[in-house]
């Protein structure tokens, strides 16, 4: 909760902004994992965004009997309602990453106000927010997941909220520590000593410095927030009229598919989800790495790897 | 004294943070939709008065702030309740569900750590060759992969080969000591495997990274410099700081793990606090969930704090 | 993974008996001994009576504790259990039961009559509070007598319908363990954990139990009836059917009490035995049917309901949903019931042109996007489906394919069964809110709890159409007091035909009770709630190695 190892926001270069853009992407342009994760995510986005119109069949249309075997016409098999394995992993691809940009939405725009008042205010503002961070960082947050999405009933938009609720605290932690250091910079204590108001300051001078770091720490919270959704969803707790890559595995597993022999009901949704957090992993890795100076030596750094809900959280520690 | 008012500053606010927890949860419950009464007066022929006796049982009669109240006072006593489902004390059911959870994950992440930290620090001692990039591609793989589905991977795997559910064989009659615990270990392999996995990939990055930073350092350059054995640097230098970082990581982790394995109980049919949890949501059996909620803050809670103290410990320049 | 809320449902149902038949049932060429290791999906939630929900739990105890009565083979008729023998007498308000003699407790002491009066007198003691649990069973009596060790007499308010099928529900407790856990008005019987090694007087003892894992029952050597052949019988709980049925696979258990449609096949190419029988859970479409609904009201209309009953697709449902285990369902009484079932009531044809029609003739035009307008709005309802009825979303996919085929649009509402039930009977038990919901039932044998659930007094209890409708409460109560069995399934047959008409549900499919056995194992009865029942002891008796 409160162990700092290295605080994230040490920018010993007073670069403009726009050459710092131009950094990252040389460092992810040099980087072949990051390469890597670019490509495959956006195959990923791009089959979920062409689902409508190269998707085989019909997300709703049954083909063949239920659980039937991969064949020609049918190259990862059907599900348990007789459904087109492959129209469903684009389909579902597509409400995954949804979820995933929309719950990061959220904790962003949650964590990033809670991170940049914390830090440019500093004193009570920064203690009562940071007390506030420290409930959200303890509370048992599969367990709470479970508790809302069962209570207020499994629709999407509650998964949204409830996982960019659980989300944010990371993102809030490394706003602040970074916030902080840019407030004292010389530019900026110019800016203040000539009678700008705190929202400019903010916003002129602040958050451009913020922006590139809470990018990287986007690209990683996607990943959770996929992981969170296909949790949520094999718990029985997906809306079931968006069929998430979750729900698909979640469909399956419920229909007892491994003792029915139909694993291409269950091995393919999951191996897509850890594609997608695979690459979200590999892309904002190396785009922490660009923005860190120190730890620029050792690419994928402790600081990337953010335990997952399964696990906790609490690597915004680090 | 400096070190003694920060420990007293840490444990404070890590008991300000458990009241606070305690509070958030007791009105998260209450403001939920659903009651447990509903639920336990649908019998047949249930007669308001029913419904009543129920509502005075659990004192759901009461104002929300005066059951508030009477909840804090039962957890000074250190009581926390009784459960609605099947009216046991909280503590009798938590502790039957924990201690199935316990050894499972202990395995799993013992498992975990030994092997993280030995392929991370080869990892990162062998920086820039082919191995490096296996062990950090297997780690990442791991990393990525949802624990449920790594699981029915294992499941499909190891069909007919180890015991994919339950805990253990129930029905050896009187088994020799060590029929059963061959037989309890081979139904652990499995969940505390998934587990092992997925913690491995985390453990493995880290400790990677946590060594080349300090295999960056200048004392290692020195210590090259003046010839030591690599093995040598490795162990008596960088490990030792390294090991900084990867204690309060660990440290930091337990306490998510135990709330975290539901994933893996649901699975593998493991009896465990995960599912408790995952019933008692279904029951609204507030008492339940508020002292499995207030076990699981306690425990995120204290590891944070040993985490903090022995960071404090190892590297006393930390003021905050 | 029976439906908690429907398991409770079917609260009770006990007995069996047919203890002449264990003895027929074994063969000459069959085993004694051995333990026979069930999987269940379920799980038993409470071993005290006064607190247990689960189905599993009442099958617990149909082997642990007496019971009066029983269900014989044919699972609809009742048999001698406890009680040998009995009469009514004084116009039916009294009934008199002749007990076995010498029978004895696990713990060496008698069980008489005294103990069965002493149970019924306490839960008439505390209907309203500890006993609440079980208050239905002992409706009507005033109390009850025991004059001497093999007489219970009972006396009743007034003549009843079915005591028979109350008792075949209704667990003997031990007087001398129970009557020390009465204290603070009754309110101590709910929290005895009754925790294992439990006394009780049945085929089995309960040895061991641990929850979410295992019960362990051995045989009870001092039973007064037909002992079972095997020595000892556990049932092992799976939190889902992969674990379960790879356990089977394995030999790790024996047999499986319910399998999922998708794997029978597997199971059947395994070697394994497969029971298939018409079972007593049905799949409903519920109409908020509350006269006094507010919003939507043409759903009250009996055309519109007939239209959308025409165009659901029993036949793809059965087909996709259960894989063929299922019949189409058709009355509030299921058909394994046996004669209590209406037979004259057919589930509605499949034809969307008919329904079209039909909404036609009542005005609703199509609009935009093909859906209809009704009363000025636009025929989009929600339904509301609990998530725990793992059948429903499926289910519920097929139907709204065909409802936009008659231009009607159906959302679905997914909430777990607390909140659910929460929305639909609110607010305040009024029903006055949601328009439509799906969920299932589970019949007990004797029709009267199903009947009930559609009555005005279940507001806010067993509800979930908002249906009130005094005609029918009078033949309800009518058959309650019908103690000729011919006249009372007169009434009930009557009754089904008038909800039949009425549709407060569309009853969509009607589950099998599917089991899967070893092949080294026979005798293991599946009955239409499944092998490990609540109707009789028959399977656990007769089960015995080939």
């Amino acid at each position: 909760m409160s162990v700092v190892l290295n605080e994230p926001g040490f920018l010993v270069d007073p670069e403009p902004v726009r050459s710092r853009g131009g950094f990252v992407w040389q460092t992810i342009r040099r980087r072949p994992s990051a390469t890597i994760g670019i490509v495959l995510l956006s195959l990923v986005i791009v089959g979920a965004l062409l689902a409508p119109w190269v998707a085989p069949y019909g997300l709703h249309t049954r083909v063949g009997p239920v659980f039937g075997h991969p064949s020609w016409s049918h190259p990862l098999g059907l599900d348990d309602g007789g459904i087109d394995m492959l129209t469903l992993l684009m389909w579902g691809a597509r409400i995954s990453l949804v979820v995933g940009f929309a719950a990061t939405l959220v904790s962003m725009l949650i964590g990033g106000t809670i991170g940049v008042l914390a830090g440019y205010f500093g004193g009570k503002t920064d203690v009562v927010l940071m007390r506030i961070t420290d409930y959200f960082l303890v509370i048992p947050d599969v367990p709470l997941m479970i508790v809302v999405a069962a209570i207020w009933g499994p629709s999407l938009f509650h998964i949204v909220i409830v996982i960019g609720i659980l989300l944010w605290t990371s993102t809030a932690r490394v706003i602040r520590a970074q916030v902080k250091s840019v407030r004292e910079r010389v530019y900026v204590k110019r800016a203040r000593s000539l009678g700008a108001g705190h929202t400019r300051i903010v916003l002129r001078h602040v958050l451009p410095q913020v922006a590139p770091l809470l990018i990287a720490n986007t690209v990683l919270t996607i990943a959770v927030a996929i992981f969170d959704e296909t949790a949520l969803s094999f718990l029985g707790l997906g809306d079931p009229s968006r069929i998430s890559l979750g729900k698909v595995i979640e469909n399956a597993f419920q229909r007892a598919a491994i003792s029915s022999g139909a694993w291409w009901a269950i091995v393919p949704p999951g191996a897509l989800v850890a594609v997608i957090i695979l690459s979200c992993s590999l892309v904002g890795g190396a785009l922490e790495d660009a923005l860190n100076p120190r730890l620029r030596v050792a690419h994928l750094s402790a600081r990337t790897f953010r335990l997952r809900p399964l696990v906790g959280r609490g690597a915004e520690s680090l | 004294m400096r070190g003694a008012d920060y420990v007293i500053k840490r444990t404070a606010f890590a008991v300000i943070t458990v009241f606070v927890a305690v509070t958030i949860n007791f009105a998260l419950f209450r403001l939920a939709p659903g009651s447990a009464i509903s639920n336990l007066s649908r019998v047949p022929h249930a007669t308001q008065e029913l419904r009543e006796a129920l509502k005075r049982e659990f004192g759901l009669d009461k104002s929300k702030g005066a059951q508030y109240a009477i909840y804090l006072k039962q957890l000074a006593h250190g009581n926390l309740g009784v459960s609605f489902e099947n009216q046991q004390p909280v503590s009798h059911n938590l502790w039957e569900a924990l201690k199935n959870t316990l050894p499972m994950v202990l395995l799993g992440t013992v498992f975990a750590i030994v092997f993280g930290t030995l392929t991370g620090v080869i990892a990162a001692w062998r920086r820039g060759t082919a191995l490096e990039g296996a062990t950090v591609t297997t780690a990442l793989g791991f990393y990525s992969m949802p624990t449920h589905w790594l699981g029915l991977m294992l499941v499909i795997l190891f069909t007919g080969v180890l015991p994919t559910g339950g805990m253990a064989n129930d029905f050896l009659i009187n088994p020799s000591f060590w029929t059963h615990l061959k037989d309890v270990l081979s139904h652990m392999v499995l969940p505390s495997l998934t587990l092992g996995l997925v913690l491995y990939g985390e453990y493995t990055l880290i400790v990677r990274s946590a060594m080349l930073e300090t295999l960056g350092e200048d004392y290692i350059l020195t210590a090259r410099a003046k010839g030591l054995k690599p093995w040598a640097i490795v162990r008596k230098h960088a490990l030792r700081n390294a090991m900084l970082p990867i204690a309060t990581l660990v440290a930091l982790s337990l306490g998510y793990i135990v709330a975290g394995a539901i994933l893996i109980e649901t699975v593998f049919s493991w009896p465990g606090i995960g599912r408790a949890v995952y019933d008692a949501v279904l029951q609204r059996d507030y008492p339940m969930l508020q002292g499995a909620f207030l076990l699981l803050t306690i425990s995120v809670v204290f590891f944070n704090l040993v985490a903090d103290l022995l960071y404090f410990k190892l590297d006393p320049r930390i003021t905050t | 993974m029976k439906k908690r809320w429907l398991s409770a449902l079917i609260l009770g149902m006990a007995a069996l008996a047919v203890v002449a038949f264990a003895s027929t049932a074994g063969g000459s060429s069959s085993k004694s001994g051995g333990t026979f290791r069930v999987g269940s999906s379920s799980g038993i939630d409470s071993l005290n009576p006064y607190v247990a929900f689960n189905q599993d739990a009442y099958s617990t105890f149909q082997y642990i504790y007496p019971i009066l009565v029983q269900y014989d083979r044919t699972n609809v008729r009742f048999a001698p259990f406890f009680a040998k023998s009995w009469k009514a007498s004084n116009g039916g308000k009294t009934w008199t039961f002749k007990t076995v003699a010498n029978a004895k407790w696990s713990d060496g002491k008698p069980l008489t009559a005294a103990d069965a009066a002493w149970t019924i007198n306490t839960d008439i003691k505390y209907q309203t509070g500890g006993a609440a649990n079980v208050a239905g069973l002992i409706a009507h009596i005033i109390r009850a007598e025991a004059p001497n060790p093999t007489t219970l007499i009972v006396h009743y308010k007034q003549a009843a319908g079915n005591v028979l099928g109350q008792f075949q529900q209704f667990f003997i407790l031990p007087k001398h363990i129970w009557s020390k856990h009465t204290g603070h008005k009754g309110a101590d019987l709910k929290t005895f954990p009754n925790s294992a090694p439990i006394v009780g007087s049945g085929p089995f003892k309960l040895v061991k139990y641990q929850k979410n894992e295992i019960a362990l029952f051995q045989r009870n050597d001092s039973y007064w009836g037909t002992k079972p052949q095997v020595d000892t019988f556990g049932l092992r709980m799976f939190s889902n059917d992969d674990a379960m049925i790879s356990a089977l696979k394995a030999h790790e258990i024996d047999a499986i009490e319910t399998v999922p449609a998708t794997a029978i096949k597997t199971l059947k190419n395994a070697g394994f035995t497969i029971s298939n029988v018409p079972g007593l859970d049905q799949t409903d479409f519920i109409f908020n049917s509350n006269p006094k609904k507010k919003k939507h009201r043409e759903l009250l209309n009996l055309k519109l309901k007939e239209a959308f009953a025409h165009s659901i697709d029993r036949a793809q449902i059965i087909q996709v949903v259960f894989l063929g285990t299922a019949q189409p369902a058709s009355s509030i009484v299921p058909a394994p019931t046996g004669s209590w079932h209406n037979p004259s009531l057919k589930p509605e044809t499949f034809d969307l042109g008919l329904a079209n029609k039909l909404l036609d003739k009542l005005g609703y035009k199509r609009g935009s996007g093909g859906i209809r307008v009704a009363n000025g709005h636009k025929m989009v309802y929600d339904v509301i489906a609990p998530t725990d009825v793992h059948s429903i979303p499926r289910t519920f996919q097929i139907i709204q394919a065909d409802f936009k085929k008659i231009g009607v649009q159906l959302r679905q509402k997914a909430l777990d069964s607390s909140a659910a039930f929460d929305l639909m009977s609110g607010p305040n038990g009024k029903y006055l809110n949601f328009d439509l919901a799906m969920w299932d039932w589970t019949s007990l044998i004797d029709p009267d709890f199903m009947l009930s659930v559609v009555t005005c007094a279940q507001y806010g209890g067993w509800s979930d159409t908002g249906y009130c409708n005094k005609r029918y409460d009078r033949m309800y109560a009518q058959q309650q007091l019908t103690p000729d069995q011919n006249k009372r399934r007169a009434i009930v047959w009557k009754m089904q035909k008038y909800l039949y008409d009425q549709r407060p549900y569309i009853w969509l499919a009607n589950d099998n009770a599917v089991s899967a056995v070893s092949s080294k194992w026979d005798g293991f009865t599946n009955t239409p709630q499944g092998p490990f029942n609540e109707l009789s002891i028959l399977s656990l008796t007769s089960v015995h190695q080939k």
